[in-house]
């Protein structure tokens, strides 16, 4: 036991020697475990959201509306009951809370409620007759209190006012309840959201009715759209960058651990040779690993923790926006996230460390550690690297040919598993590469000893700089490929916003006001075209290609929108059946668009025929284009709003203002002229003040909202370039000392210190410069599969393959500049150095 | 159920409206629960504020039959002893039970559609040897009488109809003269498919309307508190049960209770014992016993001789005797399920027993509630049949 000890404080000890290389191991564990836990406590969060959300009556249980597409009434409610029909009621609706927060008041009638849907349970351990009797009750989840302006400690029994002056029952926690809900008495949401009678919808136990009553549409639990399922793509994003961050951050840790192991065999060779058998070493390395594992692990998930504390409103923000999900902005992380953080970095470490202990294990007691019989095992570890390579570029070949006979909006798993491919592919084949081109470049230096020695030496260093090199390869690659890919998407978007939005004011009035504010409009001078829309919910019931009809039953929404010189020649179409023109003179005698997500999703083009069921019956429709609807998650049929209106019964939308045009008309008047308008609107017809937007708010807004969206992939790209540059960073400094050695005889032979920096620097520098231009390719494929493969599967929409040639400048610097600056370091230091220090150091081996 | 007491009836209902919503609104069926019923005692205050029964209230039919919403709690109650053209035994019970959840003078005077100033608990049973099958139900009212009848439960005087989603106990006379309760329909239904339960029943009533205790005033407690009881024992039934998916045509007796009052359980009464008997000479017999309250702390025990014409002679606590023979072990309690029923001025010595112990009501708020037989003590002969209620163990 005490050899044992012994043994394990004399391997220990060599990290007291050379705490830089204890400091790169635990950073490198660090980082990978703090990106990866981050992540997924975000993940967990918003996963957790979901799950209360779909607990709660969204998803679980089949709802009924009015086939003639009228509101429902309490009366529905009562002659169904009465019917026998088990249906209970349901209000949804806004408010905004005092602090300006957009809160969802959901109320309901407990009475009624089917028995075992969450609100039943949701902490309503106790009193339920408070909830339904004055003073009632506001349940609510601990992390919504910070949303009405409260302390969560404060929250239970407060009585919030809302903005409008109006105040809620007392608060009542209920921790399974989703975020930003607040669930009341039916009554009580009445009261608050001005319904009278009126109702959101009416709800039974799943598959409680077997056939819709007489005047009523049934839509089952599981054809509602469920958060979860939406935006698992986006989740899925998100993991993989973050396992992308904690390869590179294993990358680190590999190299820490090699040249740890390197600078040991001598130590290991002594402690063999006193008798300490080879397995108690290899057993005591093992425990090394697990020591490091866990201080590193226990750092990352605290610090991941921070991390996705910081990010999570940004993504809370983009889920919502993008998906319409709620999620939380405070992390609710269940117990197994925490070991699952530790599992999979202490996994991962042992990944990276079984190399080493594999090393160890087949350490000969008395063979010598020779650089140039380590040489020969880098040859051979450089033919493995190209099979290994090559293997895997074959299997980014094999996923390729597959995704290609599939059917787009497919295969979102096979696209990272393609992106994956392909980088390990070209990462293995990086050190074949530098060192093929080392050789070659040594044939061409004949002449020119000091460049050939600098070649010469750069091969000798490539086993111990492939592996960050490799690493920086991934990084610059993976950041030049998203951040194409998200400067592409913002173009499209941006652009597509100008198309779209068309009239210079959006109203949106109360939907018993709107023909009457229509009316008052078209009478005013100043404007010149009044565009309403309009929306419904409908269940696609058929397509029908050729001769061939397919059965469906996918819920998608419907858009109305009016046709007309304002907005035809701009609306961005993506096919069409007979050109432009002939498509919008077919919406507007009738036909429908479609969206680019509806098409992918479920293979329709223009041409084809559409049965939607409709407040008549099923309705046959014909497709005559395809449009572009970028941050929309589900599927979509536009008409003209005339047609909606009448066909679907669709409850009326916004209505687009595009204002005359006087003589020169400058934004200023233009802003002066919107600003009379609204003020003159909000008299007559007593509006709120967020009934009327102006269309630069609302591509503010918009803009706003993609930058959010793409906010956190940036950051994790960027985390990410940072790891791989530290990876670089650290391992040259790791041997900083030995390579000074081996500039000592250079130096006695005459050569001056500033050649010799001036040889470091160029050494780095050309091996980070090959790195920088295999990553612009490899970048490159990257956005190819990223809109072509992963977007469509993950968004359901393609947009063009953008190249920046700014973006791949900055790669290239960047490579150069992480080199350049893990270089400059070293070459200080040595020309800080007395020669007679470097050449005691050159003795000294 | 029914009778007892007024307040035990308080109590079940505002245990069960309290308590029990939060697991399962609908269709409980089968399975007893263990859960103790504590809600059958301590729930003595919370009767400020509304009208209190009284002895001397004058009682007004039809208007009577109609709900009390100044009254803190009412019930319709109704149980039927029949039998199967094979002269298989079955029983039925159909119950709709008030809460009124605010006193008048604290009601909003303009309640939006949605208020629930009264509650509504409707439970339902039919049972056949081993088996017994129980479903539960709920809705809210406002408290304004224009709109009544667009409620999902409710209940109004003439025509009479008591209602709860599509239960339904509702009088089929037409020509004034006559009481309104002379002749109902009574069905509900309740089950999924293939287990579906529930009755279609046509009710004649061959007696008239009878008053408990003081002229409708039945005192629950030694100091007096009591409430408004009346019933209508004299139902001749006939129709259709069915059980399991099967129906049968039925016949047999049923017994109408309508009790009203604003006092829960005294806070020493922790339940209590009732019975309804139909005897075979046409006599009808209803007696409880509250477990607490009576003088000195004992039991107290009330009931009704009522004759075939309809006299009534109340029982009090020297005319009645009732003690438990045997218990049987039911959904994890002790209940008894025979005793011994003497008036000895009737010289009338009975065993009153349930032949089927699996009678536990496993709703929100439970309790038992079964059929009964009642037999001679020396001869062992079957004298009548009836519905035994017991809360609170």
């Amino acid at each position: 036991m005490r050899l044992i000890l012994t043994a394990l404080a004399t391997l220990l000890s060599h990290y007291k020697r050379h705490p830089g290389q204890l400091a790169m191991l635990l950073l490198g564990l660090w980082v990978a475990g703090a990106l990866w836990s981050g992540v997924q406590a975000i993940n967990a969060s918003a996963r957790d959201s979901y799950a209360r959300a779909e607990a709660l009556f969204t998803t679980g249980l089949d709802r009924l509306e009015r086939r003639d597409g009228e509101p429902l009434e309490r009366e529905d409610f009562v002659t169904l009951r009465r019917a026998g029909l088990p249906v209970s009621p349901l209000i949804e609706g806004r408010v905004v809370a005092s602090t300006g927060e957009r809160l969802t008041v959901v109320g309901i009638d407990p009475l009624t409620l089917p028995g075992d849907s969450a609100f039943a349970t949701a902490g309503s351990g106790g009193e339920l007759t408070a909830f339904f009797t004055p003073p009632w009750q506001t349940r609510v989840a601990p992390d919504t209190a910070p949303r009405l302006g409260l302390e969560r400690q404060a929250a239970p029994g407060a009585e919030p006012v809302l903005a409008d002056g109006r105040q809620l029952p007392p608060l009542a926690i209920a921790p399974s309840l989703p975020p930003d809900t607040l669930v009341v008495d039916i009554a009580v949401a009445a009261r608050l959201l001005e319904r009278g009678s009126a109702l959101s919808r009416l709800v039974t136990a799943p598959d409680a009715l077997e056939t819709p009553p007489k005047g009523y549409r049934l839509s089952r639990a599981e054809s509602l759209v469920d958060p979860g399922e939406l935006t698992e793509s986006f989740h899925l994003n998100l993991t993989a960058m973050a396992l992308l961050a904690l390869i590179v951050g294993l990358f680190i840790v590999q190299a820490a651990l090699g040249l740890a192991l390197e600078q040991r065999l001598g130590l290991l060779r002594t402690l063999r040779a006193l008798g300490v058998p080879g397995r108690t070493l290899v057993a005591l390395l093992a425990l090394e690993l697990a020591l490091l594992g866990v201080i590193g692990a226990l750092a990352g998930i605290t610090s991941g923790v921070w991390l996705a504390r910081v990010l999570l409103p940004d993504v809370a923000a983009t889920l919502q926006s993008l998906y319409g999900a709620a999620v939380g902005t405070q992390l609710r992380l269940p117990w197994h996230y925490w070991l699952g953080g530790l599992g999979v970095t202490l996994g991962g470490l042992f990944v990276a460390g079984s190399g080493m202990l594999w090393r160890a294990a087949r350490l000969g007691v008395l063979g010598l550690g020779q650089a140039q019989a380590w040489r020969a095992g880098f040859q051979r570890q450089l033919r493995g690297q190209v099979l290994a390579g090559t293997l895997a570029a074959a299997v980014a070949l094999a996923v390729w040919s597959w995704l290609a006979t599939r059917p787009a909006g497919e295969g979102l798993v096979a696209g990272f598993v393609l992106i994956a491919a392909l980088m390990l592919a070209c990462a293995l084949w990086l050190s074949p590469l530098l060192a093929a081109g080392l050789a070659g470049l040594g044939g061409l230096a004949r002449h020119h000893p000091l460049t050939q020695w600098a070649l010469a030496d750069l091969q000798l260093q490539l086993p111990r700089l492939s592996l960050a090199m490799m690493a920086l390869l991934i990084a610059l690659s993976a950041n030049l490929g998203v951040g194409s890919m998200v400067g592409g998407f913002r173009l499209t978007f941006l652009d597509w916003l100008d198309q779209r939005l068309t009239a210079d004011l959006y109203l949106r009035p109360p939907a018993e006001q709107f023909d009457a504010v229509q009316a008052w409009l078209e009478e005013r001078d100043e404007v010149a075209a009044l565009l309403p829309t309009a929306n419904a919910e409908t269940t696609l019931l058929e397509v029908r290609a050729g001769g061939d009809g397919r059965r469906l039953e996918v819920p998608v929404s419907l858009f109305g929108i009016t046709p007309g010189a304002r907005l035809t020649p701009t609306w961005p179409l993506l096919a069409t059946r007979a050109g432009r023109d002939a498509a919008w003179t077919a919406l507007e005698e009738g036909d429908a668009f479609i969206n680019e997500q509806l098409a992918l999703g479920q293979g329709i083009g223009p041409g084809d025929r559409l049965v939607l069921s409709a407040p008549g019956g099923r309705q046959p429709v014909t497709v005559a284009a395809v449009y572009p609807d970028y941050g929309n998650p589900r599927g979509e049929v536009l008409f003209a709003s005339a047609t909606l209106r009448e066909r679907f019964a669709a409850a009326p939308g916004s209505l687009g203002i595009v204002l005359a045009a006087s003589a020169p008309s400058g934004e200023h008047e233009t802003e002066a002229r919107s600003t009379a308008l609204s003020q003159a609107l909000t008299e007559r017809f007593a509006l709120d003040s967020q009934a009327l937007i102006d269309q630069r708010e609302v591509k503010a807004l918009s803009t706003e909202i993609f930058e959010r969206t793409f906010a956190i992939t940036r950051a994790l790209n960027a985390l990410t370039l940072a790891v791989a540059a530290l990876a670089l960073l650290a391992s040259l400094l790791a041997q900083a000392r030995e390579r000074r050695r081996r500039l000592a005889p250079l130096w006695a032979l005459g050569v001056t210190r500033a050649r010799l920096a001036n040889i470091q620097l160029g050494q780095l520098g050309g091996a980070a410069l090959v790195t920088g231009l295999a990553a612009i390719p490899l970048g490159i494929a990257i956005t190819a599969c990223l809109v072509a493969v992963i977007n469509v599967a993950a968004f359901g929409w393609r947009l063009p393959l953008h190249v920046f040639p700014g973006e791949m400048a900055l790669t290239l610097a960047t490579a150069l500049g992480v080199a350049l600056l893990a270089a400059i370091l070293p070459v200080l230091k040595l020309w800080r150095t007395p020669p007679r220090t470097l050449l005691a150091e050159e003795e000294a081996t | 159920m029914r009778h007892w007491l007024s307040r035990p009836r308080a109590a079940l209902l505002a245990t069960g409206l309290a308590i029990g919503l939060a697991s399962g609104l609908t269709g409980c069926e089968g399975e007893s629960s263990p859960t103790p019923s504590q809600g059958f005692a301590g729930l003595g205050a919370g009767a400020e504020g509304f009208r209190q029964a009284a002895p001397g209230t004058p009682l007004r039919f039809p208007e009577d039959h109609g709900p009390h919403p100044d009254y803190r709690i009412e019930w319709w109650y109704l149980t039927a002893n029949l039998e199967d053209a094979t002269g298989e035994p079955l029983g039925v019970q159909w119950t709709l039970f008030r809460q009124a959840q605010l006193p008048p003078a604290e009601r909003p005077e303009t309640p939006g559609p949605w208020a629930a100033s009264q509650l509504w608990m409707a439970h339902m049973a039919v049972s056949h040897g081993e088996t017994h099958r129980v479903a539960e139900r709920f809705a809210r009212s406002g408290s304004l009488a224009s709109d009544r009848e667009r409620d999902q439960a409710g209940v109004t005087a003439w025509p009479f109809r008591a209602w709860l989603d599509d239960w339904v106990l509702a009088s089929q006379v037409s020509e004034s003269g006559r009481d309104a309760l002379d002749r109902l329909t009574l069905s509900a239904r309740a089950g999924a498919e293939g287990s579906r339960f529930g009755y279609r029943l046509a009710l004649d009533a061959e007696g008239p309307l009878v008053r408990h205790g003081r002229n409708g005033f039945s005192q629950k407690a030694a100091d007096g508190q009591g409430s408004i009881y009346v019933s209508q024992p004299f139902y001749r039934v006939s129709g259709e049960v069915t059980l399991d998916g099967r129906s049968r045509q039925v016949t047999g007796h049923a017994w109408l209770d309508r009790e009203w009052s604003s006092q829960l359980l005294g806070p020493d009464q922790s339940g209590w014992d009732w019975f309804s008997l139909h005897l075979a000479d046409g006599h009808k017999l209803m007696a409880f016993r509250l477990r607490g309250g009576g003088d000195r702390g004992g039991d107290f025990l009330s009931g009704s001789w009522i004759t075939p014409d309809g006299k009534v002679t109340p029982l009090d606590d020297d005319a009645l005797d009732l003690t438990p023979l045997a218990t049987s072990a039911v959904a994890g309690r002790e209940l008894p399920t025979r005793w011994r029923l003497r008036i000895p001025e009737q010289d009338l010595d009975l065993v009153v027993e349930a032949p089927n112990a699996n009678r536990w009501m496993a709703t929100t708020v439970n309790y038992w509630e079964g059929e009964v037989i009642a037999l001679d003590r020396d001869s062992g002969d079957t004298l009548g049949e009836g519905y035994l209620e017991m809360t609170g163990y």
